[in-house]
């Protein structure tokens, strides 16, 4: 029993010292008492991915990570790149890039996983970097279905374009597989 | 989960669970004591009860079925403890097809929202209502009572019943006063209740209300017994109370014990009553005292194994705070305040010791005792031995043996089936045990204990043994093996035939067992728990079954192993050994790669090319071949290195990962890196599987 016990101490690598990094975004997030007087407004997390600029609702985001050593599994669809542990609970890194048929690169200090439920099971989601929260009002979204034929619409809810920024929002439910 | 609703209706479906079993156990002794002749009645008051509060329940739960069951079953447990009917063979049957029928109900609620009754309990109602209507012998109700009206006032019905009972046998009548302290009155009555049994039965409990403390309670127990009052008291020992002979026929009580009673404890539904021998008070109100403690009796707690996981993934994050402790007293010793290290450090320790203690303790919480299978198993073996028409005995030990509690959940199945076929293919009828010498009765044992870091679990008959022949005929009929191969088996390869699919110890299939669909099963099942199974069994002695079975499914003993820079783990249990070998040793047969090991043929998959992995250097000269077994299927994965062993957590593989085939899940290695674990049952199937469709089918992914 000690001896299995030796072989969690996981606590002592390098990663858990990254784990500081950890956003709990939910902490962050503003509430706005009087939004029902104003436009509804959305929150967004703008990522990279393969130099786009993509958007993912913060509300699905549970945590962004720090890629923890993902072991890769053999026999696993492209689109999964591995399994990781977080504090004891196995997680499935998807890689978005492979999802929404961009090119790949190699990992750099700004990747980074976030973390999203799905259907029960925690997935992880591989992004090239996060950037910041956007709040969009509904005017700010355009539903933009078609704009990137049939095989990826499904997987995008609309263009968001807050002032300066141009991001493809995409519907983590859709692209996560069942 | 977190609705309230679904939460209360899950602790419903547990505790009917627990009722029903509560209600299997007592018929089971029932039925033993029928056997003898003899009849207790407390055990059938026992059954009502457990009845009547799956019945309430069941109609707050809108669980129809088990409703409308209990509610028949009530009335003829009712007939029976009021003595209206006799418990014959007819009842017991009945009332053993009931508690069956419960199961399935509780399944068909729990599992469905049908509203349409199934027709399986319309048919036990049916049943039920026949022997509820059979006239037992009259019991005379126009009995002339010895006793005290007002007493007779304040008994229920079946007190009455028992009351009437104990007289008609000639059982003298006493009251013992006794007072209880109501932190231990739990404790109090069992102790009494166990002293009182030996020498009578108590009818009733009644609160005097004459309590000069608040910390006490003192209650009348009305006692039948067939001692004289000074060997009662004798028997009931060193306890604290005041014994008294209730004199028959007597219109009052003794003068020296009339109880000066407040008015309204005294009143009674009806109004209508006269002096009382004993203080009386609702009698509704000290049933429910009764019942409330000897609820409290069993102190525990049901648990959902998933918060266990839960706590478990607690203790992983604990594990990296203790790191951290670790870390920083390296820091601060490096920059200098060595005071302040130690006793970090000293902390550290500490911290380190308990958190492997509250994992430990974890675990234990997780195990249960192996009598919860054990009894679902005796009236499994009553069943089929009534129906089989033969007379066995079961001789259970080591029940409190324990085991994870997910294993205990998928042990029942195969357990039953091999019973099953012990009853059925082992024991031999009873004329034919007779001449050859055995005793009529046939003995089953089911024997449990641990033995290490495993629990050994043995199912053994006294009956004719596997004709081993005749099983090794019926697998080269079915060309599970070759006709070449099969001269060259021992005697225990033989036996071993029995858990390859289709292969059964019987020419003709019945209605128990001996379809030959059941061994192969009851090995997947064990082997899923990561158990092994054995057969000995000796012509016209018997047979023995021996399952090994690690006690949890939390920690797993597992090979490590390397193979083109993957690290890959594999259940120690079913890998039977590794050796080192050169591609010298290799030959192919068939378009397979194969190798010779002492003497045996040993076919060979490259665990590198059947997981698809890629190569960054050759591929080493020297490899080593695991061996990993399946039944008699063997297999030798070739991988680069041993790493070693390892006690393991496996976690499953989520469900985006279902499809992949090949693994049981991972676990984490502890360089934070997280290991794949290989399900050797499911590779050998896929390369040894004759249809090449099938491994193919296996191995495709999507994506």
């Amino acid at each position: 029993m000690k001896k299995f016990f030796l072989h969690q101490m996981w606590g002592r690598g390098p990663r858990v010292q990254r784990m500081g990094d950890i956003v709990h975004i939910a902490s962050q997030r503003v509430f706005r008492r009087d939004s029902s007087e104003r436009e509804s407004i959305r929150e967004f997390l703008a990522v990279m991915l393969a130099g786009q600029t993509y958007g993912v609702e913060l509300t699905r985001i549970r945590e962004i990570l720090s890629p923890p050593p993902l072991t890769t599994v053999p026999r696993a669809p492209q689109h999964v790149m591995g399994v990781c542990s977080v504090r004891g609970q196995l997680i499935t890194v998807i890689d978005l890039r492979s999802r929404l048929r961009l090119q790949q690169a190699p990992f750099t200090r700004k990747t980074r996983i976030l973390l999203t439920e799905n259907a029960g099971e925690i997935v992880g989601l591989y992004v090239d970097e996060v950037r910041q929260v956007l709040r969009l009002t509904d005017s700010e979204i355009e539903l933009a279905t078609g704009v990137f034929g049939n095989d990826v619409s499904e997987h995008v809810i609309g263009i968001g374009r807050p002032p300066g920024y141009v991001l493809v929002l995409l519907d983590l439910t859709s692209i996560v597989p069942r | 989960m977190t609705d309230p609703s679904d939460k209360a209706k899950e602790d419903f479906f547990s505790e009917a669970q627990e009722i029903i079993e509560t209600l299997s156990r007592n018929l089971l002794a029932l039925d033993e004591l029928h056997r003898k002749k003899g009849v207790d009645p407390a055990l059938i008051n026992e059954a009502f009860r457990a009845v009547h509060t799956l019945k309430g329940l069941s109609s707050l739960f809108g669980a129809t079925m088990i409703g409308a069951l209990s509610h028949h079953l009530e009335d003829v447990l009712d007939d029976l403890r009021l003595g209206r009917i006799p418990l014959d063979d007819l009842i017991l049957d009945v009332l053993f097809k009931a508690v069956e029928g419960f199961g399935r109900a509780l399944a068909l609620e729990r599992d469905s929202t049908q509203d349409r009754t199934p027709s399986f309990i319309e048919g036990l109602v049916a049943q039920i209502r026949k022997v509820a209507a059979a006239p037992g012998p009259q019991v005379d109700t126009s009995n002339e009572y010895d006793i005290d009206a007002g007493l007779l006032a304040v008994l229920t019905e079946y007190e009455e019943h028992r009351l009437r009972t104990n007289i008609q046998a000639g059982l003298r009548l006493y009251k013992l006063r006794v007072r209880f302290d109501l932190v231990t009155i739990d404790k109090g009555l069992e102790e009494i209740k166990d002293r009182v049994k030996k020498i009578g039965e108590i009818i009733t409990y009644l609160p005097t209300g004459e309590t000069s403390s608040i910390d006490s309670i003192e209650l009348d127990l009305l006692v039948a017994s067939t001692r004289e009052l000074d060997a009662l008291v004798l028997e009931l020992g060193n306890v604290d109370l005041i014994v008294e002979e209730v004199p028959r026929r007597q219109r009052r009580p003794s003068p020296e014990r009339v109880e000066p009673r407040p008015i309204e404890s005294s009143q009674h539904a009806d109004g209508t009553h006269p002096a009382s021998l004993v203080p009386v008070q609702p009698v509704a109100g000290a049933l429910v005292d009764n019942t409330t403690s000897l609820r409290s009796v069993s102190q525990t707690v049901r648990v959902d194994i998933r918060k266990l996981d839960h706590l478990m993934n607690i203790v992983g994050e604990l594990a990296i705070v203790r790191g951290t402790l670790a870390r920083l007293a390296d820091r601060l010793r490096s920059e200098g305040q060595r005071q302040s290290a130690t006793d970090l450090l000293r902390l550290h320790r500490n911290f380190d010791r308990r958190l492997a203690e509250m994992q430990e303790g974890i675990l234990e919480v997780r195990m249960v005792p192996l009598g919860q299978v054990f009894e679902r198993l005796g009236r499994v073996v009553r069943q089929i031995s009534r129906d089989l028409g033969k007379e066995i005995r079961l001789v259970i030990t080591g029940s409190e043996t324990e085991i994870d509690k997910l294993i205990v959940e998928e042990l029942s199945d195969p357990l039953m089936h091999m019973i099953r076929n012990a009853i059925d293919h082992g024991i031999e009828s009873a004329e034919r045990r007779l001449s050859v010498g055995k005793p009529t009765m046939g003995t089953i044992a089911l024997n449990a204990f641990q033995k290490g870091n495993h629990v050994m679990l043995e199912i053994e008959d006294d009956g004719r043994g596997i004709d081993a022949q005749g099983v090794l005929r019926k697998a080269v009929q079915l060309g599970k093996i070759g006709a070449e191969e099969a001269k060259d088996l021992s005697r225990s390869d033989m036996l071993g035939l029995i858990f390859l699919p289709g292969v059964s110890t019987r020419e003709e299939a019945n209605d128990v067992s001996g379809r030959g669909v059941g061994m192969d099963v009851v090995k997947t099942n064990i082997s899923k728990l990561g158990g092994v199974i054995d057969v000995h069994s000796e012509d016209g002695i018997g047979t023995k079954m021996t399952i090994t079975l690690p006690i949890t499914l939390a920690i797993v003993s597992a090979l490590l192993i390397r193979v083109a820079d993957h690290t890959f783990a594999i259940p120690l249990s079913s890998v039977s050994e590794a050796i080192g070998f050169d591609d010298a040793g290799l030959r192919v047969v068939d378009g397979r790669e194969v190798m010779t090991l002492r003497g045996t043929t040993l076919p060979i998959a490259r665990l590198d090319a059947l997981l698809s992995l890629a190569r960054s250097s050759p591929t080493p000269r020297r490899q080593y071949a695991v061996v990993a077994a399946l039944g008699v299927r063997r297999l030798g994965l070739v991988v680069d290195q041993l790493v070693g062993q390892q006690d393991i957590v496996i976690k499953s593989l989520g469900k985006t990962l279902d499809s992949v085939r090949g693994f049981s899940g991972a676990t984490e290695l502890g360089d934070q890196h997280v290991g794949l674990v290989i399900d050797a049952g499911a590779i050998i199937e896929e390369v040894l599987s004759a249809s090449d469709v099938g491994a193919r089918a296996a191995r495709a992914t999507y994506g």
